[in-house]
């Protein structure tokens, strides 16, 4: 077992290494320049040249790159060109809102999407079944943002019970906080609890043919005992999985949301600076994601032996 | 020990109280919603150093902070404004300042002339029309704390104008400390004089900038006209809100969230209507220019009569409703120096006069000698007035005999490409649209993109000896009715050898909800002499 989370640690690094070399050459060869962003619509090609030098974006590739891995190996993410503050800080700045943001989700996602699906596999073929199964559809369709300007048609500018948009952190107390990300959660949670019931749904449906099913049911086990002790636990496998893989898509729904609820997180601190080609922070924030999603891949596969202990890794 | 039912709500209850003692202590120092202002302005404010960038959100950010030797009033003409008195010698080579009383930095320390002399320096080697100064500056004696002297090599007018001026960078003065940083180099420390001081413990780095009313700051006894005038400030704190997104920014308007939106979407101002507390407004009565530059060092717009053609094949109306909608918001532009500003003219404008002529357009093309090789027109997609000014001069273009190529990026890939000399066919251009701030058209000197000295100039790069002997001259006249001759001059040239073309000027109203007495000027939105409710 240890050896295979340190072999799994190991590929981590190497992921990410990979990821870094793929990021810095994408932006480094995309078109943009943050010299000419910085230096405003009327600046003279001159005065463009020496800010570039100043940045040294006027090094070759490699030395850049070279500069950028030792300050990475180091911990250093480096500073952002704008704002001149390290991006480590501007990382752990903006952290509250997205971890609040990304785990209140996971939360809400997890437990509605879970019992939306297990009554779904009870009741297959049922009302209860299509309807449920309609709405996780029409909840993976819907884009996030057409969601997001909807719940705040309606729950803020017309019934007037939820804030717009902004967050507000946890230490101004508990209320503010849940009120600021209310909308936003639902936002965000409603792909992943369609992606999460449909598979617990058919995860399910396996589960309840078994002859093990059978026999609990003909040893008179209730039905709730039924489902939620002998039928999903076995089931748990590939949900569990399906809610690793559904990460990325929380990552990749972090940055629509932030952006619709003006949520100061990693997400829009990223779109930011893409916009302005600030290299530091982009290249920041994907090791950081890809660091995230690697190790919660990570923790998913380590947990299928704590589902199933049939499992073993070497 | 095992947790029991009472344990846990005991444990949640106290848990609840220690994460909501920070914010009643917090909520000690807050001023009252009633006495805040929550703006959300045309960007996000990234950099802190007015001298470094020429940002107009930095500038925005700038003139709560710090506060200028001179400001402008409504017709443009410097006055004091740190300054009590000053004089320029019988030869124009000596300019005498002297600071008025009670000038204080927010850490309590006097302004003295060697601030403001550093300040100078500092700005001076950044902003255009600093440089113009600079180059003729000899020295830059101090006198003593609160007297300097800008002592001229030659007869020189325009040092109270660059002084003066509120289009980016502006001359905000600093402590000498900060002056004295590398005008490459941003500044680390934001201590100003000005009528606000920043909250930096306050700021949440992209979502809000606070600023609290500056308690020490002594205003001018005369009206506030634009910069010029007492900064009177009637609120507690202002908040710069960071919403990057026009729809959100709307529903927090109408939700109460917000005080101001600067720029909200045209089309989505329908969904203000109705809404009594809230009125549209457009703050910068000048408004904001679109235009064309075509690249002079390839064909076929290194060809007069090619540039000529698109002067006359361009539907400023049409350009403008495309983005715009109500005429009201809008109007061509037929003057060098833009619409309403002190050196607009009507010389040489018959090309405005007769309106779109694609007929005339294709006529030009042929005379230019155009062989049909792609022209590659640079197309920002993700901004929505150049969007459609791309697409529609495009199409015109093509009418009028042009292969167009059209490429579209972002913004920020314009700004790079734009710089590459190369041929188009080899990473560089030959057009691509942009906007600036109507006021800062008026004056052919301090804008990098009224010249035409070639290579050494902005990008397009314009060459017409006539029109840079004419900037020059502009520089060196003693009075405006002067430099307005010359600016008739030059426009008359102009529009014979077509350094760029306009494609239209804009007036976006600003959305207000229960403020009164909010200066309305370009390149600024000051928040001195506001009042909420």
């Amino acid at each position: 077992m240890l050896s295979y989370i340190a072999h799994r640690l190991a590929s981590t690094i190497l992921v990410m290494t990979l990821v870094g070399i793929f990021v810095f050459l994408l932006l480094h060869f995309s078109a943009g320049d943050p010299a000419a962003i910085i230096a405003g619509d009327y600046a003279t090609p001159q005065q463009i040249v020496a800010i570039r030098q100043r940045l040294g974006l006027d090094d070759p590739l490699l030395v850049q790159f070279w500069r950028w891995a030792l300050r990475v190996i180091k911990g250093d993410l480096g500073v952002s060109i704008f704002s001149n503050t390290p991006v480590g800080v501007l990382i752990i700045q903006r952290l509250e809102p997205t971890l609040s943001l990304a785990l209140l989700t996971m939360l809400f996602a997890v437990s509605i999407a879970v019992s939306l699906g297990v009554i779904a596999a009870w009741r297959v073929g049922s009302l209860v079944d299509r309807a449920l199964m309609g709405f996780s559809v029409l909840g993976f369709s819907m884009p996030a943002f057409v969601v997001g300007y909807s719940l705040i048609y309606i729950f803020a500018i017309e019934l007037r019970w939820l804030p717009v948009q902004g967050y507000r952190s946890l230490a101004d107390g508990v209320g503010p906080w849940i009120l600021h990300l209310i909308l936003p959660t639902v936002t965000l949670g409603l792909a992943y609890i369609a992606l999460i019931a449909r598979m617990t749904r058919a995860s399910m449906l396996e589960v309840l043919e078994e002859d093990y099913i059978r026999t609990a049911k003909a040893k008179g086990v209730t039905t709730r005992t039924m489902l939620m002790k002998h039928a999903l636990k076995n089931a748990g496998v590939p949900i569990v999985t399906v809610i690793g893989i559904g990460v990325a898509l929380l990552i990749g729904g972090v940055v629509i949301t932030e952006t619709v609820f003006n949520i100061p997180g990693i997400g829009r601190l990223v779109v930011d600076a893409i916009s302005k080609r600030d290299y530091p922070i982009i290249q920041g924030v994907i090791l950081l994601f890809s660091g995230i999603y690697v190790l919660v891949n990570l923790l998913v596969d380590l947990s299928y032996s704590l589902i199933d202990p049939r499992i073993r890794y070497r | 020990m095992t947790t029991t039912r009472r344990r846990f709500v005991q444990g949640s209850l106290a848990a609840g109280a220690l994460t909501a003692a920070p914010a009643r202590l917090r909520a000690q120092t807050t001023p009252a919603v009633s006495r805040t202002i929550r703006a959300v302005l045309h960007g996000d404010l990234r950099v802190f150093d007015p001298v470094w960038t020429t940002a107009n959100m930095t500038s925005y950010h700038a003139a709560m902070v710090y506060d200028t030797l001179f400001g402008v009033d409504d017709k443009f003409e410097p006055k004091p404004q740190m300054v009590s008195k000053y004089s320029l010698s019988d030869d124009r080579k000596v300019y005498n300042f002297e600071l008025r009383d009670g000038l204080r930095f927010s850490d309590g320390s006097q302004v003295t002339a060697r601030d403001c002399v550093a300040s100078i320096r500092r700005w001076a080697a950044r902003d255009g029309g600093g440089q113009h100064m600079l180059a003729r500056l000899a020295d830059t004696p101090v006198k003593d704390d609160k007297s300097f002297q800008l002592v001229m090599k030659e007869p020189y007018s325009l040092a109270v104008e660059w002084l003066a001026k509120a289009a980016t960078n502006v001359c905000y003065i600093m402590r000498e400390k900060e002056a004295q940083t590398d005008p490459m180099q941003q500044i680390q420390t934001i201590i100003g004089s000005g009528p606000f001081t920043f909250n930096q413990d306050a700021v949440v780095q992209g979502q809000r900038y606070v600023y609290d009313r500056n308690a020490a700051y002594v205003p001018r006894s005369e009206p506030a006209v634009f910069t010029s005038g007492g900064k009177v400030v009637n609120v507690d704190r202002v908040v710069f809100e960071n919403i990057a997104d026009e729809a959100t920014a709307i529903a927090a308007i109408r939700a109460g969230e917000i005080d101001m939106i600067e720029y909200p979407n045209v089309d989505l101002l329908s969904s203000l209507e109705g809404e009594k507390e809230i009125k549209l407004e457009v703050l910068n009565k000048q408004g904001q220019l679109g235009w064309g530059r075509v690249n002079w060092l390839h064909p076929p717009f290194n060809n007069v009569k090619a540039r000529q053609a698109m002067l006359h094949l361009i539907h400023p109306t049409e350009v403008m409703k495309a983005t715009f909608g109500d005429e009201k918001y809008f109007k061509g532009c037929s003057s060098l120096f833009g619409m309403g500003t002190p050196m607009e003219n009507d010389a040489n404008i018959g090309w405005f006069k007769g309106g779109q002529n694609i007929e005339k357009a294709k006529q030009l093309v042929k005379e230019s000698g155009y062989d049909g090789r792609p022209v590659v027109v640079l197309h920002a997609t993700n901004i929505a007035y150049m969007n459609n000014a791309a697409n529609l001069i495009a199409q015109w273009m093509r009418q009028a005999g042009f292969n167009v190529s059209l490429q579209a990026s972002d913004w920020g890939a314009v700004i790079t490409r734009r710089a590459v000399k190369s041929p188009p066919d080899q990473g560089g251009w030959n057009v691509f649209f942009t906007s600036g701030s109507v006021n800062a058209f008026g004056n052919p000197v301090a804008l990098s993109g009224h010249a035409a000295n070639g290579e050494k100039g902005w990008f397009g790069w314009p060459t017409d000896e006539k029109h840079e002997a004419f900037r020059d001259k502009w520089a060196a006249a003693s009075s405006d009715a002067e430099r307005r001759q010359i600016a008739r001059d030059m426009q008359q040239n102009a529009w014979d050898f077509v350094p760029h073309m306009y494609y239209g000027q804009w007036f976006q109203p600003a959305a207000l909800r229960n403020l009164t007495g909010l200066i309305g000027m370009p390149e600024l939105i000051p928040f001195w002499n506001v009042k909420k409710g």
